[in-house]
């Protein structure tokens, strides 16, 4: 377990800059989350925590110790990778030993810590397969399982879930929020699932064109969103913003209310808007509307409200609820 | 149950046409024909004595045995060879794509063109090799003149000309293995070495299988470099089936050369179909 500070890192292809000057600091034992979408950079960001590619400029401490001219085993890190990486020669045994069998340990410590990874994985009635005879959920508990043997300080995951369908998605969550909690280890998590990053972070970085646009707790970035970006980003679904008359006639450059924190009434309200479509999914209902003020809009409703395409309704935001931004 | 209709099955009658007109009819021709006493025009049945002859012909022995060494030679310097120059050509290296085309431009030459060339270049006392080794200080071998060496000369020169091929085909192989498998050895601590026996040699089997294939019956059916270079000789020294056969359909034996065909066939048949039944169970286990 240990914490990771990264100090004004920079990455560029060519005159291109991926990665423009960022500060962060993670905690020791932190589940950390990189969100963003695609090519926003944070994969590339992880990688140059691991080693794999090298930032044009900046430091990367592990554990108070600067890591950043070291070769990727030398860093105290384990990775689990989008594709998983599990080599399909090998059982899942060797598979899980591989990075001990390649240090040389004796057979007995592999077995020993091979046996103790898959236990906690329940991979054990598992070990003698190849992984292609395995599940995806299965193959992602062996590429944890590599991870765990090498006993790391920081584990990194590279979009771990996004081969796996919804069901598997939403049970992996929970597992690997489990793991977190029984192994205290420093996790760094790379997704652009706000849902993945919501569900699992102690703390969200929000990336977008290779900066960071905000850092916090999940709650704290869906409360007080400190962007436009941010405030669309996370939340779904995303916040309904608005530059022009309505944000201007409120003093702010983006108006912003969640789809959450609209009442929908027949009768009266702030601003009129006929429905155009209705997504209902059981607990709650979608419902999508033409506004005249202050334009399309999304709102969200319980699940057994009375609405239908073509009904007239009236909205009005929630007290409090409302995020302008400048 | 419902009978299925005979209107996909048309779609297949061309290519059976030509299948069966090219190669089925050719196939069993040959098996009758070595059955009898051929003269091109005539043939009169005769059983088994074809494939008697032949067997009994004492040079017979050393060209299966040396049609065996060629095989396993040219298809064993090969497939390492072909490996180790993919794995140099995609690491990076300057140039890469011009070396790339140095490395397979000798598939393209001519196969007698090279003959004739490797001929001349390996000439015992005129050939650019032994002057440049005489240069050197070194008295330079017959390389085709002495028995011992004359097959391993002519398979040396079938290695440079079909090297080529086989690092184009482990190339493609390479590229189709994930960067993400060395990317996790790296974070394991994997050394270049250990990459190469636990992650490359491993996942690039599909490439090696076909390499292995391809260059093992190349290498069981060679004749023309061999013609070119040596025409067996000296003696019988660098003959191999292929050669024995061509010389039986130059005296004219045109049935007791057709049994040694079939011969070849069957050799051929029975190293290979094996080896690719073993190749696809091990691939299935993998």
């Amino acid at each position: 377990m240990a914490n990771v500070i990264l100090r004004d890192i920079r990455k560029s292809f060519g005159a291109v800059d991926v990665i423009k000057g960022i500060d962060l600091s993670i905690e020791a034992g932190e589940f950390c989350v990189f969100v963003g979408p695609s090519g926003c950079g944070k994969s590339t960001l992880l990688r140059m925590i691991a080693g794999l590619d090298t930032q044009s400029s900046g430091q990367i401490e592990i554990g108070g110790r600067d890591v950043s001219g070291l070769e990727p085993s030398d860093r105290g890190i384990a990775m689990v990778f989008q594709s998983y990486a599990l080599y399909p020669h090998l059982t899942v045994r060797e598979n899980i030993g591989f990075g001990l069998a390649l240090a040389k340990r004796p057979k007995a410590e592999i077995a020993e810590r091979v046996g103790a990874a898959a236990e906690a994985l329940q991979l054990t009635h598992l070990l003698d397969r190849k992984p292609k005879a395995l599940s995806g959920g299965q193959r992602q508990r062996v590429a944890i399982g590599r991870a765990i043997v090498r006993d790391p300080k920081v584990f990194l995951f590279d979009e771990p879930l996004s081969n796996l369908d919804a069901a598997l998605r939403a049970q992996m969550r929970l597992e690997l929020t489990e793991l977190h909690a029984k192994l205290g280890a420093t996790m760094i998590y790379v997704t652009h699932d706000q849902v993945e990053a919501m569900t699992m972070a102690d703390k969200i970085v929000v990336l977008n064109g290779g900066h960071i646009e905000q850092v916090g707790r999940p709650m704290d970035l869906y409360d007080r969103p400190a962007t436009p970006f941010v405030a669309g980003f996370i939340g779904s679904p995303k916040m309904n913003l608005y530059t022009g008359e309505v944000a201007r006639a409120l003093g702010a450059g983006t108006y912003g209310i969640r789809p959450e924190h609209l009442l929908v009434d027949g009768t009266s309200g702030r601003w009129t808007a006929r429905v155009r479509h209705v997504e209902r999914l059981g607990a709650d209902a979608i419902l999508h509307l033409e506004a005249e003020t202050p334009g399309p809009i999304t709102a969200r409703t319980s699940g057994d409200a009375p609405w239908k395409a073509g009904d007239q309704v009236w909205l009005t935001p929630m007290p409090g609820k409302e995020h302008l931004f400048p | 149950m419902t009978r299925r209709s005979p209107y996909p099955y048309w779609f297949f009658a061309p290519a059976a046409v030509i299948y069966t007109a090219l190669f089925l009819l050719p196939t069993v021709a040959a098996f009758w024909f070595a059955l009898t006493r051929w003269d091109l025009y005539t043939a009169t049945f005769i059983g088994l004595d074809n494939f008697r002859q032949f067997l009994a012909e004492p040079f017979l022995i050393s060209g299966m045995s040396n049609t065996l060494i060629y095989a396993v030679t040219t298809s064993g310097l090969k497939t390492v060879l072909g490996l180790l120059l993919a794995v140099l050509l995609t690491s990076g290296l300057y140039a890469q794509g011009f070396l790339r085309t140095v490395v397979f431009f000798p598939v393209l030459v001519s196969t007698i063109g090279v003959g004739l060339t490797f001929t001349a270049l390996m000439h015992p006392t005129k050939g650019a090799i032994n002057v440049a080794l005489e240069l050197v200080g070194i008295d330079g071998p017959g390389w085709l003149t002495n028995p011992t060496l004359a097959l391993f000369s002519v398979a040396l020169v079938d290695l440079w000309k079909g090297v080529g091929l086989a690092t184009l085909i482990y190339i493609a192989g390479l590229a189709s293995i994930s960067p993400e498998y060395y990317e996790a050895a790296r974070i394991d601590g994997a050394t270049r070495r250990q990459m190469f026996w636990r992650v490359t040699v491993p996942l690039v089997r599909p490439a090696t299988i076909t390499v292995i294939t391809l260059s093992l019956i190349g290498g069981l059916r060679s004749f023309d470099l061999i013609w070119a270079m040596t025409k067996g000789g000296p003696g019988f020294s660098s003959d191999v089936l292929a050669s024995t056969i061509y010389k039986q359909y130059q005296a004219g034996f045109y049935g007791l050369s057709t049994a040694g065909n079939v011969i070849l066939f069957l050799m051929i048949a029975l190293i290979i179909l094996p080896l690719t039944l073993w190749f696809n169970r091990r691939e299935v286990d993998a």
